[in-house]
């Protein structure tokens, strides 16, 4: 049986001849240089402060540096080994566990606190601007200054908090001392500082989500809560991606508040990564092992940010 | 294209990762210059002109004083200035010992930016000397006839490291139980001189809601001296093991506990928990404290009794350790700042500027010969309480040095805490934490 090939074959090669490769024009190549030229001055500062360091993370992390000694010797895979095979693991394990909990906690309080207040505050008064400004606020506050403010009333003896706990009729609480409560108290802090700022964001994005919806909604019978739930979450659903990613990726660095507050403690219980990280470095001068730990979060910050990317281009809506 | 690009850039990654496997072959870290060994012109012993500043030089000096010294620190540097004419002394406030320990590491790693004196918390002393960050001062002690002599033995051994000298010690203190003195007359509360009188005196101390004394358990080196004079190695003489699982360790820190649990004394834990004890002895709602004599002003100054100091009780010994802060050179400066350096370390660890500090302070006198001069009677008379310490001056001991010694100190005093404040069996935690203790120290 004689076989033919396929009939648009001999079609396609003389229309591609036919079509010439468009070349860019000088004008246009001038522009694309210019372009670059512009980029250069940014793009070499992320190399030497960001990429560069993050390559020779990875080359520290092959040798027994302490950052104070002149000379180093590189000792292969060791310090890997003691992340994952040796004594590190445990405290890496542990600690992963704080910062996931912490960033958990700091997300649902950014997303549905934020919510929720700009909903309550989205009326167009001058009181409401205040209040709206009174509750921005703390974002600009430093943070050691705030967690300095938070200790004084947290305070297991002479806090204000457990002031008022007691004249209601509870037991005072050891907030900042004790494992169970250590964490909560350093969210209490993040709660007072990030709320308002997503509040800020979520807002613009409500003013900004047209009227027809809720009229046309309205018309069909939607109530308040359906309108909401159908309407403004998905069409918030941009602004929630932006709030998510740059509120795991800072929660999972978090870093100032714990040292003010726990210094890690009680017992491990607010030993987050990145003061981990610190502790390891400045407090036990072992630049080495805190690099691996460092190379080893880099990978995972990266993973769970490509995969929130990547999921936030199928679900979030930004048709609004 | 792309393709092709991310495949080289991994390929370059991984490269840089392998490069770094080969074991045993060594690389240098960035500096700006080396420390040299210090001769004299003959190749003898360097002289004391070696060391002059010729020409006018301004320095920094890096320090932790909080503000409430500033005014000292301005005469103090003022007087050196006039002394010296050459010298510009740049005093710099760098936050805590912490926060110090921070900047002037990475100024070593970056190697331009050191200043040419600088203080040291006294545990950084033994990794500081072990890397070679501190200038050896013993040519410039031997040239200049500096009197190291006159220090406290322990104090002198506190600043060496490896039988030579990397700094001086210069804001000193040491462990102490500051007791009400008023409460103490009153009621006729003896205080404990050895291990075995603690029970009568937690008994007696303590009454009324009110503690016999508080175990500040947010830093071991406040508890470490009941270990260390009942004989307990911290870290045995192989370096990679402790003492603490021993029968006489699991006895003292069950004896800690029991006072704790008897309502005796509390273990103050926790961010706060010195402001808090603090407190608690101002209020009067104990009787003692366990803490700093740096602190010695600020007890006496928000005390409405009279404070007493009453050194830690002992067994088969009686002794304390160095506490405070210590003078070192970085090694890498030039030899024009490291001159210009010694002078204002000198200077600043002389007997007239220790006394200085000593009277505006809670820190101790450095020197033997004050002691029985004028001026320590003068001092005396002004700090009567410090007699306790005067007398013990040669049982000031150095710190533990160990390359580990902050994470074993940590995985200590976090099973102590956590044992004590939440009824743990502190027998087998503390066993168990000797397994990870050790691994520690033997991983070091």
């Amino acid at each position: 049986m004689k076989t033919t090939a396929p009939a648009n074959t001999s079609v396609s090669k003389p229309m591609a001849a036919e079509i010439p490769f468009n070349k860019p024009s000088k004008l246009k190549r001038m522009e694309q240089f210019k372009d670059l030229l512009c980029v250069i001055p940014a793009l070499i500062f992320l190399v030497i402060f960001t990429y560069y360091p993050i390559v020779d993370l990875f080359r520290i992390s092959f040798t027994d540096w302490n950052l104070i000694k002149d000379t180093y010797t590189y000792v292969g895979a060791k310090n890997w080994i003691w992340l994952f095979q040796g004594s590190g693991w445990d405290t890496f394990l542990q600690s992963l566990k704080v910062t996931a909990l912490y960033t958990l906690g700091e997300l649902t309080i950014t997303l549905v606190g934020g919510i929720l207040l700009a909903l309550l505050f989205n009326r167009i008064s001058k009181p409401f601007s205040a209040m709206r400004a009174i509750v921005f606020m703390p974002k600009y506050i430093a943070v050691s200054t705030s967690a300095i403010v938070f200790l004084w009333i947290l305070n297991g003896e002479s806090g204000i908090l457990n002031y008022v706990l007691n004249k209601l009729g509870f037991e005072s609480v050891a907030w900042t001392t004790s494992e169970k409560t250590a964490l909560l108290s350093v969210l209490m802090l993040t709660a007072w500082r990030v709320v308002g700022y997503a509040m800020m964001i979520y807002l613009s994005a409500i003013r900004g989500i047209s009227q027809d919806y809720y009229e046309a909604a309205s018309l069909d019978g939607a109530n308040g809560f359906q309108q909401f739930w159908r309407i403004t979450v998905p069409l918030l659903s941009p602004t929630t991606l932006f709030l998510f990613v740059t509120t795991f990726i800072a929660s999972m660095k978090v870093f100032q508040s714990v040292d003010v507050m726990t210094e890690g403690g009680p017992y491990g219980s607010t030993q987050v990564m990145v003061h981990w990280i610190y502790e390891l470095a400045f407090k036990d001068f072992r630049v080495d092992r805190a690099a691996v730990v460092s190379c080893v979060f880099f990978i995972i910050l990266v993973t769970f940010t490509a995969a929130t990317l990547k999921w936030s281009n199928k679900s979030v809506n930004y048709d609004s | 294209m792309k393709k092709v690009l991310a495949i080289v850039l991994a390929a370059a990654l991984a490269l840089t990762t392998l490069a770094g496997c080969s074991g045993g072959s060594t690389g240098t870290a960035p500096a700006s210059s080396s420390s040299t060994a210090l001769t004299g012109e003959d190749g003898g012993a360097p002289t004391a002109d070696q060391f002059e500043v010729t020409e006018p030089i301004e320095i920094e000096w890096w320090h932790a004083q909080e503000s409430q010294y500033a005014e000292t620190i301005d005469k103090v540097i003022a007087d050196f200035e006039a002394q010296n004419p050459n010298i510009k002394v740049n005093a710099i406030y760098q936050g805590s010992y912490t926060e110090l320990n921070e900047k002037l590491i990475a100024a070593q790693a970056a190697g331009n930016t050191l200043p040419a004196l600088v203080v040291a918390n006294t545990p950084y002393v033994a990794e500081y000397g072990a890397s070679g960050l501190c200038e050896v001062l013993d040519p410039y002690i031997e040239a200049t006839g500096f009197e190291i002599d006159d220090f406290g033995e322990g104090l002198v051994a506190s600043t060496q490291y490896d039988g030579q000298q990397v700094a001086l010690p210069f804001l000193i203190s040491t462990q102490i139980m500051f007791y009400n003195k008023t409460m103490a007359d009153e009621e006729g509360i003896k205080l404990p001189e050895t291990w075995d009188e603690m029970d009568a005196f937690m008994e007696a101390a303590s009454k009324d809601g009110r503690y016999a004394t508080v175990f500040p358990g947010w830093d071991q080196w406040y508890f470490e001296p009941y270990y260390l004079n009942r004989g307990v190695k911290l870290v045995n003489d192989d370096q990679v093991s402790t003492d603490l699982d021993s029968d006489l360790a699991i006895e003292t820190a069950q004896k800690l506990k029991e006072w704790c649990d008897k309502g005796y004394a509390y273990w103050a834990y926790g961010t706060d928990a010195s402001s808090i004890m603090r407190q608690n002895f101002i209020d009067g709602k104990t009787f003692s404290v366990m803490h700093t004599t740096s602190l010695y002003n600020t007890y006496v100054d928000n005390c409405d009794f009279e404070v007493g100091m009453h050194y830690y009780p002992g067994d088969v010994t009686r002794d304390s350790e160095v506490g405070g802060c210590v003078l070192l050179i970085p090694a890498k400066n030039s030899q024009e700042v490291k001159n210009a350096g010694w002078k204002l370390l000198s200077y600043l660890c002389s007997k007239e500027v220790n006394m200085i500090w000593a009277s505006e302070s809670g820190y101790m006198p450095t020197r033997n010969s004050v002691l029985q001069t004028e001026e320590g009677e003068a001092f005396l008379a002004e700090k009567p309480a410090f007699k306790a310490v005067f007398d013990n001056l040669d049982n000031i001991n150095p710190r533990i040095q160990h390359p580990a010694w902050s994470s074993f100190a940590n995985i200590w005093k976090e099973t102590m805490a956590k044992s004590i404040l939440e009824n743990g069996d502190i027998a087998a935690d503390m066993k168990n934490a000797v397994t990870e203790m050790n691994e520690v120290l033997s991983d070091a």
